[in-house]
C-alpha cells in the first residue's frame, strides 16, 4: 500500500506542479530560515565543552582596594590574587592567563611579513584545564621561559600546516621557540575568555608563558581596571592592577567547597590586614553558569529569531491554503476512490504521503536554504562569522521541522476532504 | 441479497426538509436483474446511491449480502463497498491519466491482492467486456461505449456480489447503447445480481423485475406494461409491501 | 455594497479566509515594526555627533617589529609621520591620540574635584570617564568648540616620567556634572588642573547627552605606544584624494606598520551601528518575503474562491451585472478581507512590538507607519488579486444555464 500511496503522490504532483512547487519554496524558507536562527542561538547558548563544563569554573573575587559601594566582585584579578589561586593544590588544574596580541614571523624566514596574532599568556594549566587538543608536540612545563604553543591557524600561515616543534618565531623583536602545535580547535562560545565581546572570537593563535609576556611587556588586550597608574605590564605584579582572569578545575562539591574556603580564607587576611574596604565576595561559576551570567546570546539574533518564528507561522499557513485548494480539485477523484471501496483511512494515508514526501523534499530544500541564509547574515551581522556554523543536529532539527510544517498544513484539508459525501463528490 | 426496510433519507438544509426516500422497502435476490424507473427528482438515483453505501439513510434497516449496514464503522462500509459492490456511472467516471488496465486495477488496490493476482484479475476483467486487447490505452483514445465498458470492468474486477448501475447508457448512443445491455445481460445470465437505475422503458421492460420510484417511494401507480408476460417478469409496485404479480 | 451579505459569504468560507486573515495581520505586524527598526535606525546615523563629520579622516594603524619597544624610536616615526602628513594638499592639521569618539569601550578613569572627594559616589558616570590621551593639535583635527579657557598646549605635555600634576580639557556636561554653572578653570581635580571646557561630542552613544564625560590630557608622546590612530582634519571635497594617499605616506616613512583601516568620522559612526543597520535590512528583508509569501496567498484564496462561485458569478451576470460590476464585487470581498486582517494585524503590531523591546531598543509605533504599512498591504494583495478578479469578470452569463 505505501509505494502505491506514493506512486499516487508522486502523480499528484505532476498534475499540479506549480501549486506543490510553491507549497515547497514556502515551506522551505520557512524552516530554512527559523533553521538558520536557531543555529545561530545554539552556537551562542551552547555548551562549548560538555565533558567538562560543570568542573570548571571562573573565578571572581571583591579584592578592589577602595571603598566602592554597591560594586559587583570583579572578573578579573591582581596578579596577587591570580598567583594564590596558582599555587593552591585543591584545584586539580588551574589556569591564570590575560589577552595580549604580538606581530609574529618565522625567525628563520627571509621575508619580513609579520602576522597579526592574538596571544593568551597564561600558566600553564590552561592546556589541560581546556583540553587543548595538540597536533604537535605538547604545552610549556612552567610559566617562564622563552617558548610559545601555537594554534593551528598560525601554524597553517606561518609553516604551512608543518611540524613546527622546535622552530623559533620572532614575536616583537624577541625570539621564542615553539613546543607544540594546536589542531584545529573551535570553542563556541570562547568560554575562558567571554568578556569584552570576545565570546565569539576564535581561539588564540599564541600561547604563552605568563611570567614571560609579563616580563617581556606584552600590553593587555582586555578590560584593565587599576587604582594606580603604571607605565606598562611589566610593572604590575606590585600594583593594584585588575586584569588577570583565573579559572579552575574542581571536581565533587568537596573540592568545590574547599577552595571556595581557600578564597574566602585570604580575602579575611586581607581584609585583617585593613586591605579589603568592600564585602568578601569570592564567586566560583561553572562555565555554563558563568555564559549565562555574561549573557552572551545576541539579543539581536533572538529578535530575528521571534520574527522568523511567525513567519514560519504565515508560511505554514499559506502552505495549508494552497493544499486546501488542491484537495478540492482532487476531490473527483477522491469521491470515486471512496465509491470504489477506499476508506476514509485509506484516503487518509493517501494524503497524509504526499505530505510526508514533501516535507522530505521541504527538508532538504531548506538545509540548502539554511546554509544559504547562514553566509547572508553574516553580512548583515559581521560579528557573528565565527559561530555561523550549521551543526548536524540542526540539519536533523530542520528535517523534522519540515515535516510536521508539512503535515500539519495539510491536516485540516484533509479532514475537509473527508467530510464530503461520495455522491457529492462525484456529481 | 439485498434487503431494505422502511428506509428513509432526509435532507435538511435551514429552512427546508426533502424527503429523498420514504419508508423505502424492497427485497433483491440473487441473481436478478431489476430496473429502477421513475420521473426526475423521485428518487431513484438516491436510492441506488444508499444502496451502494455512497450516502447514508436516517431511518430503516438495510441488509446487503446478509451483513445489517446499521452502525457499520466507516472502514467496515468501505470493505463492503469494495468487495461487495461494483457501481457503474453515467458518465463512466473513468480517470483521465491512467490507462485502462490501471482503471480497472484501481478497486483491487484496496483489497491487499499482489501484484500477480491483480493482474489476472484485471485481465479478467477485461476479458469478459472485450476489451483485452486495450489494455495500455487511455479513455480519451476509446469510444463512450468503450469506456463504459472498461468501468463496467472495473465494476467487476473485484468479483462483486451486486452490480449498481446508474443510468449507464445514458451518454452513449442508440448503437453502442446496444451494446452495453447485452453486456449487462450476459453478466446477469452467468449470475451476477444488477439494479440498474433508468429513464428508457424499452430497457426496463427487458429485464426481469421493475421497480418504480415516485417522490421517494415505491409507488402504485403503473407506468410500464411488461413486454412479455413470463413468470420471470413482473411489475412490482409496492406499497405496505404487497406484492402483485402480473 | 451589501455588507451583510458579503460577510455571510465569508463565512462560508471560515477556514481559508481565517488562515488569510492571519497572515495579513502577522504581515502587518512585520511590516511596521520593520520600518520603526529601519528608521531608528536612520535616526541613530544622522544623530548630530558635534563633530565634523565628513571633513575628519582617521587612521588606525598598530607597528609590527620589535624596534618599535624603544620608545624613542616609535616617537621619532611618528613625528616624521605627522610632518608627512601635515604636508599632503588639503590636509589642515593632524593629531595623535589613544582612542575614538562614538565608541563604547577604551580608557577610561574615575574624576572628582579633590575638595570634593565624594563626588564620584553620589554621580556614577565620574566613575568612568573617558580618558583621552592626545596632543595638542587634537582640537583643530576634530574641530572641537572651546567654551572655556583653551585646549591643550605644547606645554602641557610633561616631561617623560615626570610625576607632576597634569593640566587637563575636559567636556561641557563633565564640566556641568563637577561645578554646575560656576566657571571650571582653575579647578583641581585627583586627574590635574581643568585649563579648558569644550562643547560636547558624543562620546559613548549609548549614554545620556546629558551624560558625555570626557577628559584630554597631553600624554600621548609619553605613552605613545597608546597612539593607535591618526586624525587628520581636510579641507572639503580633498577627502577623496587625501584618502588614497595617506597609507602610502606613512608606509614610505617607515614600512614595518599594520594600517588596519583608513575611514571618515561619518563612515565611524555608521560603522558603530553597523548591528542595528543590519538588523534592520535583515528585518527589511524578512518583510519583503513575507509580502511576497501572503500575496500568493492572496492570489490562491481569490482563485480558489473564484472557481467555486462560477455558476454563481454566471447567473448575476445572466442577470443583468456587467463586468465591472463583477471586478468590483470581487475587489471589494478581497478588500473587506484586509481590513479585518489590518484590524486584526493592530494587536499584532503592538504586542509584536512589546515582544521585540525586550531584546532590542525600539520606537513605539506611530499612526503614519501604520497607515502606511496597511496601504502597502492593500496595494500589494490588490496586485496579487488582480488577474484572478479579471478573470472572473470575464466569466460569460451562459456558464448560469450549464448543468453540469
Amino acid at each position: 500500500m505505501l509505494s502505491y500511496n506514493v506512486k499516487l503522490a508522486l502523480q499528484s504532483f505532476k498534475r499540479a506542479p506549480s501549486l506543490y512547487f510553491l507549497v515547497l519554496l514556502t515551506l522551505s524558507i520557512g524552516v530554512g530560515l527559523l533553521c538558520a536562527n536557531l543555529a545561530l542561538v545554539s552556537s551562542m547558548a551552547g555548551d562549548p565543552i560538555p565533558e567538562k563544563s560543570d568542573r570548571l569554573f571562573h573565578v571572581s573575587m571583591n579584592t578592589w582596594p577602595t571603598d566602592k559601594p554597591a560594586a559587583e566582585p570583579f572578573h578579573i584579578l591582581r596578579y596577587r590574587e591570580a598567583m594564590k589561586i596558582s599555587e593552591s593544590d585543591i584545584p586539580k588544574h588551574s589556569a591564570v592567563f590575560y589577552a595580549s596580541g604580538v606581530y609574529a614571523r618565522d625567525s628563520q624566514s627571509i621575508s619580513l611579513k609579520r602576522f597579526d596574532s592574538s596571544v593568551r599568556a597564561t600558566t600553564p594549566g590552561f592546556f589541560a584545564l581546556t583540553k587543548a587538543p595538540f597536533a604537535y608536540g605538547n604545552g610549556f612545563a612552567k610559566s617562564s621561559g622563552m617558548e610559545v604553543v601555537i594554534g593551528d591557524q598560525l601554524n597553517q600561515k606561518i609553516f604551512a600546516g608543518a611540524n613546527s616543534v622546535g622552530k623559533t618565531l620572532e614575536l616583537d623583536g624577541e625570539l621564542l621557540t615553539i613546543t607544540g602545535v594546536l589542531k584545529p580547535w573551535y570553542l563556541r562560545p570562547l568560554f575562558y575568555h567571554a568578556t569584552e565581546g570576545r565570546a565569539f572570537n576564535l581561539t588564540d593563535d599564541i600561547y604563552a608563558p605568563l611570567e614571560t609576556a609579563i616580563d617581556l611587556g606584552w600590553s593587555i588586550h582586555a578590560r584593565t581596571s587599576s587604582a594606580v597608574s603604571y607605565k606598562g605590564v611589566q610593572f604590575t605584579r606590585d600594583r593594584d592592577v585588575f586584569y588577570l582572569q583565573a579559572w579552575v578545575e574542581l571536581e565533587g562539591r568537596a573540592q568545590q567547597q574547599a577552595f571556595q574556603n581557600y578564597l574566602d580564607n585570604y580575602s579575611q587576611t586581607l581584609k585583617d590586614a585593613g586591605e579589603h574596604p568592600l564585602n568578601i565576595l569570592n564567586e566560583l561559576r561553572d562555565v555554563n553558569a558563568w555564559l549565562s551570567e555574561l549573557k552572551i546570546v545576541d539579543q539581536k539574533v533572538l529578535a530575528f529569531t521571534l520574527a522568523s518564528v511567525l513567519f514560519l507561522c504565515v508560511c505554514v499557513f499559506n502552505a495549508s491554503s494552497l493544499l486546501l485548494s488542491r484537495f478540492h480539485s482532487a476531490k473527483f477523484e477522491v469521491g470515486l476512490r471512496r465509491a470504489i471501496g477506499a476508506s476514509n483511512k485509506n484516503i487518509f494515508n493517501q494524503g497524509l504521503t504526499e505530505s510526508v514526501l514533501l516535507g522530505l523534499m521541504a527538508g532538504f530544500l531548506s538545509v540548502l536554504l539554511s546554509w544559504l541564509f547562514l553566509k547572508l547574515s553574516i553580512t548583515f551581522l559581521p560579528d557573528l562569522a565565527n559561530i555561523a556554523v550549521l551543526d548536524p543536529k540542526l540539519l536533523l532539527l530542520g528535517m523534522l521541522l519540515a515535516l510536521v510544517t508539512s503535515v500539519s498544513s495539510a491536516l485540516y484539508p484533509l479532514y475537509r476532504a473527508n467530510r464530503y459525501t461520495i455522491s457529492a463528490e462525484l456529481k | 441479497m439485498l434487503n431494505m426496510n422502511n428506509v428513509s433519507r432526509i435532507y435538511r438544509n435551514d429552512t427546508i426538509q426533502t424527503h429523498a426516500l420514504r419508508d423505502f422497502s424492497l427485497e433483491v435476490n440473487t441473481g436478478e436483474f431489476v430496473a429502477v424507473t421513475g420521473p426526475s427528482g423521485s428518487g431513484k438515483s438516491t436510492f441506488l446511491n444508499v444502496a451502494g453505501l455512497l450516502d447514508s439513510f436516517d431511518q430503516g434497516e438495510y441488509s446487503l449480502d446478509g451483513v445489517s449496514v446499521h452502525g457499520l464503522k466507516d472502514d467496515d462500509l468501505s470493505r463492503l463497498r469494495n468487495e461487495k459492490i461494483g457501481f457503474i456511472f453515467q458518465s463512466y467516471n473513468l480517470i483521465p491519466d491512467y490507462s485502462v488496465f490501471d482503471n480497472v486495477d484501481m478497486p483491487l488496490r484496496y483489497r491487499g491482492f499482489n501484484t500477480a493476482e491483480r493482474k489476472r484479475r484485471v485481465e479478467q476483467s477485461l476479458e469478459k467486456v472485450g476489451l483485452a486487447s486495450r489494455a495500455n490505452y487511455l479513455p480519451s483514445q476509446l469510444s463512450g461505449g468503450q469506456q463504459q465498458r472498461v468501468a463496467i470492468a472495473r465494476a467487476l474486477a473485484g468479483e462483486p456480489k451486486i452490480l449498481l448501475a446508474d443510468e449507464p447508457t445514458g451518454n452513449l448512443d442508440s448503437l453502442m447503447a446496444r451494446q452495453v445491455m447485452e453486456l449487462l445481460h450476459n453478466l446477469n445470465q452467468e449470475g451476477t445480481t444488477i439494479i440498474m437505475v433508468t429513464h428508457d422503458p424499452d430497457q426496463a421492460r427487458e429485464v426481469s423485475r421493475n421497480i418504480q420510484v415516485i417522490d421517494g417511494q415505491i409507488s402504485d401507480f403503473k407506468i410500464y406494461a411488461p413486454l412479455q408476460s413470463s413468470e420471470s417478469s413482473s411489475t412490482e409496485t409496492i406499497n405496505n409491501k404487497e406484492r402483485v404479480d402480473a | 455594497m451589501n455588507i451583510k451579505a458579503l460577510f455571510k459569504s465569508l463565512l462560508l468560507r471560515k477556514f481559508t479566509t481565517g488562515l488569510l486573515i492571519l497572515q495579513l495581520a502577522i504581515t502587518l505586524g512585520l511590516l511596521v515594526n520593520s520600518s520603526i527598526l529601519a528608521f531608528d535606525t536612520k535616526g541613530k546615523i544622522s544623530q548630530t555627533t558635534g563633530l565634523d563629520n565628513d571633513n575628519i579622516l582617521i587612521m588606525s594603524t598598530q607597528p609590527t617589529s620589535g624596534s618599535y619597544r624603544d620608545l624613542d624610536y616609535f616617537r621619532s616615526i611618528v613625528n616624521q609621520d605627522i610632518v608627512k602628513l601635515n604636508q599632503l594638499p588639503g590636509v589642515n592639521s593632524v593629531s595623535v591620540t589613544n582612542q575614538l569618539p562614538i565608541a563604547t569601550q577604551g580608557m577610561s578613569s574615575n574624576i572628582y574635584d579633590l575638595d570634593n572627594p565624594e563626588q564620584d559616589k553620589t554621580d556614577k558616570y565620574l566613575q568612568s570617564v573617558q580618558y583621552i590621551l592626545t596632543q595638542e593639535n587634537l582640537a583643530d583635527a576634530m574641530g572641537f568648540i572651546i567654551l572655556e579657557g583653551r585646549f591643550l598646549n605644547k606645554d602641557d605635555q610633561l616631561d617623560f616620567g615626570s610625576e607632576q600634576k597634569r593640566n587637563i580639557v575636559i567636556t561641557e556636561s563633565l564640566k556641568r556634572a563637577l561645578y554646575g554653572n560656576e566657571s571650571a578653570i582653575g579647578q583641581e581635580t585627583n586627574n590635574g588642573f581643568i585649563v579648558g571646557v569644550i562643547k560636547d561630542i558624543i562620546l559613548d552613544p549609548t549614554l545620556p547627552s546629558d551624560k558625555q564625560y570626557g577628559m584630554f590630557v597631553n600624554t600621548v608622546m609619553e605613552y605613545i605606544f597608546t597612539g593607535r590612530f591618526y586624525v587628520l582634519n581636510i579641507d572639503p571635497h580633498q577627502m577623496a584624494s587625501v584618502r588614497s594617499q595617506v597609507s602610502e605616506t606613512i608606509l614610505a616613512v617607515q614600512a614595518e606598520r599594520d594600517i588596519f583601516r583608513v575611514f571618515t568620522m561619518q563612515e565611524h559612526l555608521n560603522r558603530f551601528y553597523r548591528d542595528d543597520k543590519g538588523l534592520a535590512d535583515l528585518f527589511l528583508l524578512l518583510c519583503g518575503l513575507m509580502l511576497f509569501i501572503t500575496a500568493i496567498s492572496s492570489y490562491a484564496y481569490s482563485q480558489f474562491h473564484v472557481s467555486r462561485q462560477q455558476r454563481f458569478i454566471g447567473i448575476r451576470r445572466a442577470l443583468g451585472a456587467r463586468k465591472k460590476d463583477i471586478l468590483l464585487y470581487v475587489l471589494t470581498e478581497n478588500w473587506f478581507v484586509y481590513s479585518i486582517g489590518c484590524l486584526l494585524g493592530c494587536i499584532v503590531v503592538f504586542g509584536f512590538n512589546i515582544l521585540l523591546s525586550q531584546y532590542i531598543s525600539l520606537s513605539k509605533p506611530d499612526i503614519a507607519l501604520f497607515l502606511l504599512a496597511v496601504g502597502v498591504i492593500f496595494i500589494s494583495g490588490t496586485v496579487a488579486t488582480w488577474l484572478p478578479a479579471v478573470r472572473t469578470s470575464n466569466i460569460p452569463p451562459v456558464i448560469a444555464t450549464k448543468t453540469v
